[in-house]
Order: structure tokens, then sequence, then C-alpha cells
């Protein structure tokens, strides 16, 4: 992560002089989006440009979902679960996801494009169901629209 | 039209959200009134007179958290916006991210001054990206313009905006679990006393704003907190920017002004009930809030007395509709899932509570229930009753009890004969949708 | 000085106080697995909720972080307190293991207490438990429990605000939550890191030396001083009982020290120690001298004593080397019976290991032995000056015999066995502090007293009695 740290010492400006451990969380998002995941040599260039005990970061990375230690497929296929999104089938669309990829929910593609998850609510209600490439907000999903989506990611 | 809009006053188009559109509507023209002829104290008293209530869900008087804040304590203090909206069914804040965040930004830079903030944040939750980019726009935009950073609008008055992502964490939508986690940490919600207005981030007086009650700040500048206040409902000032789903014709989000009835609301402004099915009940705000039957909610108005008469709660504004006919079992289920899932694990009854709730529902559903099975429920209920370090305890004991209190003959009829009332549906039946 | 009521007891508590502080200060004791007088708060137990009296039918808050207000009224044991912490109590049990049979634990659990007190009744849950880590290696010292943990936090606490090593944390959320150390290891590094397993309050945490040792009914505890640096904590020794000593196996058993814990003291270490003291027995318990020798051959105490005395009636420059691990009471024999007739230099018996840490803030200081100061009060600071010396009086560890003059006698009084003890012209077997009673002095000048756990081996001798045996007959003046 050290060709980031210019970066998150323009980050640093911003936020209040003497709080550093505050940049934790912006600074694994941002090494996140460049490895894939969060490496270990990533924790320890983290913790020491900070100066945040080691149990911190591996605290917070276990904590929050979206952060991950591990890479996943090219495309991370998240699918809603939560109560208006299974009012419109999400249910049906999980299922429908796994069957074509051929995965189950937590597991990756063999060729490494896909991996399949389920997540909470999304913010998104209103367009359900849902599901999450990515970053990206895939809204009023059905079984047609799910398979043109996948078919497009290569 | 349910009502007056003032927040959704203007059309949506491809540029609404970008400043040159936010100026030309008359954007930062109540930012610089606030800045060159109101003093700080001013501003937290025209805010006290508008009574307007937080929009987060717990309804707490804004302009009482504000004057708690001393201005002459000589420490830094630190305000807040709460953009985590994780509450299922709730997406309204989401509106004002994407197409007037400068909305949020001109009224925080008000808050800011009213309360001699040097550093505010925007929480906003990490699932949310085109949220995210349009709001870091527009903060960019209001840099470039002077509207935030040193000397704003050429007065003395300097704030800087750090919008900071979450990562995953429902319990990072309430206050203290938010301050933890801007300061680098597990979403630890915190015991109060102290309170967050006396001992906040960074250990500093500090106020957490929900984003839509902020977002009202320009509005109440503009117009006075007296003439804000004729507005709506008697106990409840303004309007409420509503995220209606679930089986509803026209799911998304309005602005409705306080005192609107509800019925009117579903079955006129949103279309009714999907596929032309009967209204079972909704979940009036969040799932926390107890669910109001059909008939229920034929003499219940939208606004916070009307609703805690009816045994509910405004709440966060997000409403789900229910058709008859959809299984309350299995929607109970999906709830509880999510709370387990969510509990932070700090306190006893939370963490091995929802466990243990989610234990019993699922096999009530898998047909294992037991007699007794819904007096634990309960009495989980019960032991997060007032008893955890924040309301995600209670929240879900308040859905189990709320549901069980209507529609318990389905939970007894599913342990005794081992299946469905409804056939375990959770949507309206997709043949009918295809005909509606 | 708010002036509460606490189940209609009028208590002065101290301002900023919590009603659980000025509770347990007035000697009421409100139960709490996660509250500790030497940690922050974490109020995360939920177990210490207490009912406070209002108008409005008044409110229930956990007691840990309630501040004492002049007038409230407390009630710690009304009806719906009691239901709460049934309530709780079920909750922490929901996913418990109760393998007290083969837990550690037992009989000195708070859980366990806390059951029998204020529930009483099985539980009333249908579903499985949660199944997650058992002897999980949180450091080279200490196991972890994970199914007995009801993440009271205390550990952690710990390792961030006193040891400061902050080695632990809690990982994932919810009821996955699981408490370990950080990947750098860093529970191995800190010197500190065993009082973890006295604060945590059932047996999640549980010492590695200490594993299936013994029950802890079987044993006794005997306050005794730390002897691994000056600032001498207060320890406890734990042996078996009179009534509970092993007729069969090894007698090695009925003499051990079991484990050593802390001993509260206030003006020393507070509730804790270091991992040293842990180690007691692997410094006391080294296999001991045999006896009384003549250079080699075994003697009885007698006729050694008769010899050293005859050693140093013909001297002409003898020179003692003052044990800094000698009590204040074996020091003040010394000084009667040999600083009229030798030149007396104190000793350091033991200097810093490689590895071991030499001082810090918490605990540790760099004399790594207990009694230095009162030596030195006596004896004086003088580094030892052998030179010229005809007579070598050696008395405890840690001197290097090459040291001693070419053609000098040598008298060594030591517990250990060593090769010198065979090499000095007398070698007598002294006594450590587990086999009498004595006091030390600390670097600060605080005295305490330690007091024997088991009966002095055959063939050792008291180094004050030795002193008398020889002073008797030697000639007191130079």
């Amino acid at each position: 992560m050290k060709h980031l740290i210019p970066e998150f010492e323009k980050i640093k400006r911003r936020y209040p002089a003497g709080f550093e451990s505050s940049l934790l969380l912006p600074c694994l998002h941002r090494i996140q989006e460049d490895r894939g995941f969060v490496a270990d040599e990533d924790i320890d260039g983290l913790c020491e440009w900070l100066g945040v005990p080691r149990m911190q970061v591996e605290e917070v990375l276990s904590y929050y979902t979206m952060l991950r230690r591990e890479p996943v497929g090219r495309y991370h296929v998240q699918v809603c679960r939560n109560v208006s999104c299974s009012m419109r089938g999400a249910e049906r669309l999980i299922g429908h996801v796994c069957k074509r990829l051929g995965v189950g929910v937590g597991e990756t593609t063999g060729d490494g494009r896909f991996t399949v998850s389920t997540v909470e609510c999304l913010g998104s209600c209103g367009t359900a169901p849902v599901l999450v490439v990515n970053e990206a907000y895939h809204e009023n999903m059905d079984a047609a629209k799910t398979d043109t989506l996948l078919e497009g990611l290569k | 039209m349910p009502g007056r809009a003032l927040l959704m006053d203007f059309p949506v188009t491809a540029t609404s959200h970008l400043l040159a559109d936010y100026r030309a509507r008359g954007g930062y023209a109540t930012l610089r009134k606030v800045l060159t002829s109101m003093k700080p104290e001013q501003v937290t008293k025209e805010v006290t007179a508008s009574g307007i209530l937080g929009h987060g869900g717990a309804a707490f008087p804004a302009g009482r958290k504000w004057q708690v804040i001393h201005l002459d304590d000589g420490q830094p203090h630190y305000l807040c916006a709460n953009a985590d909206e994780g509450e299922p069914g709730t997406f309204k804040d989401r509106w004002i991210l994407e197409n007037a965040p400068h909305r949020l930004v001109e009224s925080m830079a008000i808050a800011g001054y009213a309360l001699q903030v040097r550093h505010a944040f925007v929480y906003i939750r990490g699932e949310f990206d085109l949220p995210y980019r349009r709001l870091q726009a527009a903060v960019d935009e209001a840099y470039d313009a002077g509207l935030l950073g040193e000397r704003i609008l050429d007065t003395d008055f300097a704030m800087d905006l750090v919008v900071y992502r979450g990562a995953g964490s429902y319990v990072c939508g309430e206050a203290s679990g938010l301050l933890a986690s801007i300061e680098g940490r597990k979403g630890y919600p915190r015991n109060r006393p102290p309170r967050l207005t006396v001992k906040g981030l960074f250990k500093r007086p500090t106020v957490v704003n929900n984003v839509e009650t902020l977002a009202n700040l320009t509005t109440i500048l503009a117009m006075g907190g007296e003439a804000f206040k004729q507005i709506g409902a008697p106990k409840s000032p303004g309007t409420q920017l509503v995220s209606i789903s679930g089986h509803v014709s026209k799911p998304g989000v309005y602005e409705v002004e306080y005192g609107y009835p509800v019925a009117k609301f579903i079955y006129d402004d949103c279309g009714g009930v999907l596929a032309g099915r009967k209204l079972k009940c909704i979940v009036p705000g969040g799932i926390s809030t107890k669910v109001l039957t059909a008939a229920e909610i034929e003499t219940v108005t939208y606004d916070h007395a009307s609703f805690t008469k009816a045994g509910s709660g405004v709440g966060s504004g997000g409403m789900i509709v229910i058709a008859e006919g959809t299984c309350m079992v299995r929607l109970l289920q999906v709830m509880i899932r999510f709370y387990h899932h969510e509990s932070c694990g700090q306190c006893t009854p939370c963490r091995d509570g929802m466990g243990w709730m989610h234990k019993l529902i699922d096999g009530i559903v898998a047909g294992r229930g037991q007699s007794g099975d819904l007096e634990r429920m309960e009495l989980i209920a019960k032991a997060n009753d007032g008893t955890t370090i924040c309301g995600m305890g209670d929240a879900c004991g308040y859905a189990v009890v709320g549901i069980l209190a209507k529609y318990r003959d389905e939970f007894e009829y599913w342990i005794v004969h081992g299946r469905s009332k409804f056939d375990g549906r959770l949507e309206v039946d997709a043949a009918e949708l295809a005909h509606a | 000085m708010p002036e509460i009521f606490v189940d209609g007891i009028a208590i002065e508590a101290k301002d900023g106080q919590t009603v659980m502080e000025a509770a347990r200060d007035a000697g009421i004791y409100i139960p709490g697995f996660c509250w500790h007088p030497n940690l922050s708060i974490a109020g995360n137990c939920r177990l210490c909720m207490v009912e406070v009296e209002g108008e409005s039918g008044g409110w229930m808050d956990i007691a840990c972080n309630m501040p004492a207000t002049r007038g409230m009224h407390v009630l710690t044991n009304s009806p719906k307190v009691q239901e709460r912490r049934k309530a709780m109590l079920e909750l922490v049990l929901l996913n418990h293991p109760v393998d007290c049979g083969v837990c550690d634990k037992a009989g000195e659990c708070m859980l366990q207490d806390y059951h029998y007190e204020h529930n009483g009744a099985p539980s009333v849950a249908t579903v499985a438990k949660h199944r997650t880590t058992k002897f999980h290696e949180l450091s080279k010292r200490i196991l972890l429990d994970n199914e007995r943990c009801v993440l009271c936090s205390r550990c952690v606490r710990f390792t961030k605000e006193v040891s400061k090593s902050h080695a632990l944390g809690i990982l994932d959320r919810g009821d996955h939550s699981l408490v370990r150390c950080d990947e750098k290891r860093s529970l191995d590094d800190d010197p500190y890191s065993d009082n973890v397993v006295d604060l945590c309050p059932v047996g999640a945490l549980l010492s590695k030396r200490f594993l299936y040792k013994s029950r802890v009914w079987y044993l006794d505890q005997t306050p005794s001083v730390c002897p691994g640096c000056e600032r001498g904590c207060s320890v406890d020794l734990w042996h078996r009982k009179a009534e509970w000593k092993f007729a069969a196996l090894d007698p090695r058993h009925n003499v051990a020290i079991e484990r050593v814990t802390p001993r509260e003291n206030p003006a020393v270490n507070g509730p804790w120690i270091c991992n040293k003291a842990r180690d007691l027995p692997d410094l006391l318990e080294r296999p001991r001298g045999a006896g009384p020798m003549l250079k080699g051959a075994r003697v009885d105490l007698g006729e050694a004593a008769g010899a050293a005395r005859r050693l140093i009636d013909a001297a002409r420059h003898p020179v003692a080397l003052i044990s800094s691990w000698a009590s204040n009471e074996e020091l003040d024999s010394a000084r009667a019976t040999l600083l009229p007739r030798f030149r007396c230099f104190v000793k350091a018996d033991h200097l810093p290991q490689p590895g071991e840490r030499v001082a810090d803030d918490v605990l540790i200081l760099p004399d790594k032995n207990p009694n230095g100061r009162r030596a030195r009060e006596l004896f004086g600071s003088a580094p030892a000056a052998l030179d010229g010396a005809d007579l070598v009086l050696i008395w405890g560890e840690g001197f290097d015999f090459a040291q001693v003059p070419r053609g000098a006698k040598t008298i060594l009084m030591s517990p250990f066995l060593a090769p010198e003890n065979g090499h000095a012209d007398a070698y007598f077997a002294t006594t450590l502090q587990t086999e009498r009673s004595g006091h030390y002095t600390n670097f600060e000048g605080v005295v305490s007293a330690f007091a024997p756990i088991r009966p002095a081996p055959a063939g050792t001798v008291d180094a004050a009695t030795l002193f008398g045996m020889i002073a008797a007959v030697a000639r007191v003046s130079a």
C-alpha cells in the first residue's frame, strides 16, 4: 500500500489533527479498491504509517462486511435478501443466479469470474429486487434481466 | 400530492443535482443570509422554534439537542450527518444524497455555523455508490466555489466537510456506533452517560443529525422557525420523506406533509396494493415499528401523535406494504435473520438473544416448532426491552412482539401443523402480477 | 460528596463515583462480569442493572455507568431487578457449555456463583448451543475456550489500558464474536499477560501451567512476596491443603507451589503481577543443595559449622558478600554476627536475563532482587573489593567463583544445587522464603511479609540460625 501514501496524506489534511486513527476506514477502502482485497502486508504498512495497533486493524477488517482479506471473483454479485426484496422475488433471484453460475452462495465460479453473496438491505427497496455487481446497483431485476447482465460481464 | 413539498420541490433532471442548477433554484442564498446577518445562537433559536423532530427514527427535537452545545466552552465541536440509512424499507435519505446533495451541504454549513463546528462529517453507508459520488462531487464543487473550507462566502466562518464511507454495518446508523466508526474502530455503540452532545466524536461535544433533518435547515432558516411550525401537524411540523416499498403499485420516495391520512397515501398516491390485492398490513416506518393492519390504518394520519396512538411509530419513514396472503412467519424470519446478522455482539441480551430468536424462528419454519416457542420469543423480546447498550436489541423485540400481537394464529398454526398457513408466501403471486 | 440511598441505606458517595463504585465501597455487592475497579467501564454484561425509584415509575439502568447523584434511591434487589438479572443470566447460560466438570475455573467462577445466587433455575432454552473454538492457543502461556467466554472484554481492556500491549481484541461480530490475539502474537511478549487469567470471570482464559493441576478447593493460599525484582509484589502462593495432601503419588506434589496469583496491594502492585511472579515455581523449585559439605564431602551441620568457625578465626582479611535475597530478619542477624568480623558488600544475586524486560512504567524494575534496598541500608552500596581477601563468605546465588583471590578460602551459603557447592571449603544449603517467615523491604521502603508453605527440606538450615552458630564461638572482635 506504500504507493497510496501520497494519496492518504492528501485525505489527512481535511481531518482534525491528532486523530489519525480515523483514516483507517478510508485507507482500507482505497487499498481494497486498488488490490481487490486487503493483504497482510497492507495491514503491516498501514499500522506503521498510521501508528495504530495491529489488533485494531484486524478487528475492523473482521467486523465490517464490505472489507475482505481474501480476493473475490472479478465480479462480486451481491443479492439483497432483506424484507422488501424478498417480497418482490429475491429468493427466486438468488436461486436463479446460483443455478445460472453453477455456484452456491459464498462461492466463486471456477474461472474466477463471479463470486455470489447475499447481503442485507441496500437501501433500494423501492426498486426491489436489487443486486449489486462490485459497486454498481442493478435494480428491478428479474431472471431475464439478470441473464443479460451476467452475459455482458466478461 | 400528499401535502406541501419542501424538499422534493424541483423537477429531477440529469443536472439538477449540480451546483449551477442548485444556485439557479436559489441555493446558498440562505447560507449567505445566515453567515452575514445572524449570530450562531439565533440560528439555533430558529431551529428550536421550528419544532423540527429528528427524521432518523428517534424523533428527538433537533433544537433541544443543539442547545446542549455551549458555544463558548473553548472546545472543538463536531457535526455528523447520519447517512447510514440501513433500516430495511428505508431509502429516502438516498433521494436527498443523489438528487439534492447541495441542499445537505448548505444545511450542514448552516448547522456548523450555529454550533461553531470546524470539522463536519457525513457518514454515508459504504454500499451507497452513486449517492456517495454525487455527494463527494457536490462537496468538491462547494470547496471550489468557496462554500466550504476557509472563509466561506468571504466571511470568517471556516468549516471542512469530510464524506466518510462506512463499510457494512447497520449498527453504524446508531449515533454512537457511527462515531466509533469515524474514529477508525468497530461500530460499537456506547453507553450513555455521557451524552454525545457532551462527549461524542473524539470525546468532544458532537451533534449527530439525520440527513433529512439537516436538509430541512435551509427551509427553516429561509422562512423562519415559526412559519415552518405552521406546516404539517401540531406536534409534527414540516414534512416527511417516506420511502414506500413491498407489495405496492408505485413504490418510491414521496414527500408527505405531516397530518396526511395514511390510507389515502397508500391507496391514492401510491396506487394501492399490487395486482389489485387487498392490504393485509403495513410496517409503518422501519421494521421495528409495530405492524398496523388494513383496518387500523384507516384512522391514522401521518404524524407522530397519530401513530403513537395507534401503538406504532413514524420511525425511519420506511413503509412496507404487505398484501393479503403473505406469510407473516416467513416475514418475521427475514427480519430476525437481519437483526442477528447485524448485532455488534457487545451486550448479552442482544448478542445471545438474537441468535436464540433466530434459531427459534428457523425451527418453526423448518417444522420443528415446539409449544412454548412463542413464549420463549416473547421472553427474549422482554429481556431486550430497555436493557441493551443501543436500541437494536429493543428493535428486534418490538418487531417480534408487534407481529405476534396481531398474527399469532399463523405462528401457532405452523407449530401445530408443521407448515405455513399461506404456503410460506412472501411474494404476491407472480402469475397475478403478470396479469396486473 | 453526594449522599445516595442504596436499598434504603444512606451512603456517602465520592464526587464522580458511579453507583457501582459507591455501593462496593460501602460493602454492598452489585453483581457484574465486565466491571472492574482498575479497568474502564464497558457496560456490556448488563448484569448490574439496578432500579432507580422516581415519580413516573422510576427507571432501570446499569449501575457501573450510572453517576451517583444526590438523593437518588437505588434498589439492587427489587423484584424487577431480580427478574432482569435472571433473564441476563439465562442469556449468558444459553451458549455456555456448562462443562464445569472439566473446567479449571470451577469453584472460583463468577458465573457459577451468580447462577446459584441469582438464578438457580435450569435453562429454558431448547435450541442447540452455539459451538465454537475450544483450546485455542491465545499465547504460549494461555489457552482460550471461546464457548465459555462471556465477551465481557476485561482481557481486551487489560491489554489496552494496563499492560498496553494491545495484544487482544474481539474479532467478527454478534454471537460469532471471538476474543483473539493479534496475528503478530503480541501476547507472547506481554510480561503481564497472565493477569487476564485472573480477570476472566469464567473459565475461558486458562493458564497452561495450571491446566488440570488441581481443583481450587484442594488448595490454600499463603501470602508471600515475589522475589523477582525490587518492587516486591504481594502474591498468593497456592499449595495443597494439609487435609488434601496426596498419600500416594509423588510427594513433591504436596509441597509444590501449584500456582501464583496477585494479592491485591494498593501500596505496591495494585491487583496485578508480572509473568515472572507466575513462574516463581521455576525459580524456587530448582534442585536444592542436599546438605552441608566440606569441599564436596557431605557432613552434618555441627561439623560443617565448626569448620566454618575455624576458617573465620584463621582469616585475617575476611570478606562477606551479602545476599540481596535475604530477608530483613536474616540481614539483621548477619549484621549482628558478620559485620564485626567481615568487610561486607551487598551482592546482586540475580541480574536481568537475556530477553527479560528490564524495566517499564507498570511494575517491572531493573534490580532483580527483592531486598537490595534493605541490604544496602545495612551494609552500604560499595562495589565488592575482593583483592587481598583470604576468606570469602558468599551468601546467595550470582557469584562468579573466578573472582575468588588465589589461595583464599570460601564459605558458600546458598539454597540451590550448583557445581560450586562442591568446591567451597564449607557449603551450607539454606532455606527459601517458602520455608520460613520473614519480610522484604521494597524499592520504596514498603515492608511486606511472607509466610512458609512447606517445612524446610532435610539438610537445609536458616541463614539466621547458621549465623548464630558461627558467631557463637568465632572471635567477635577482629
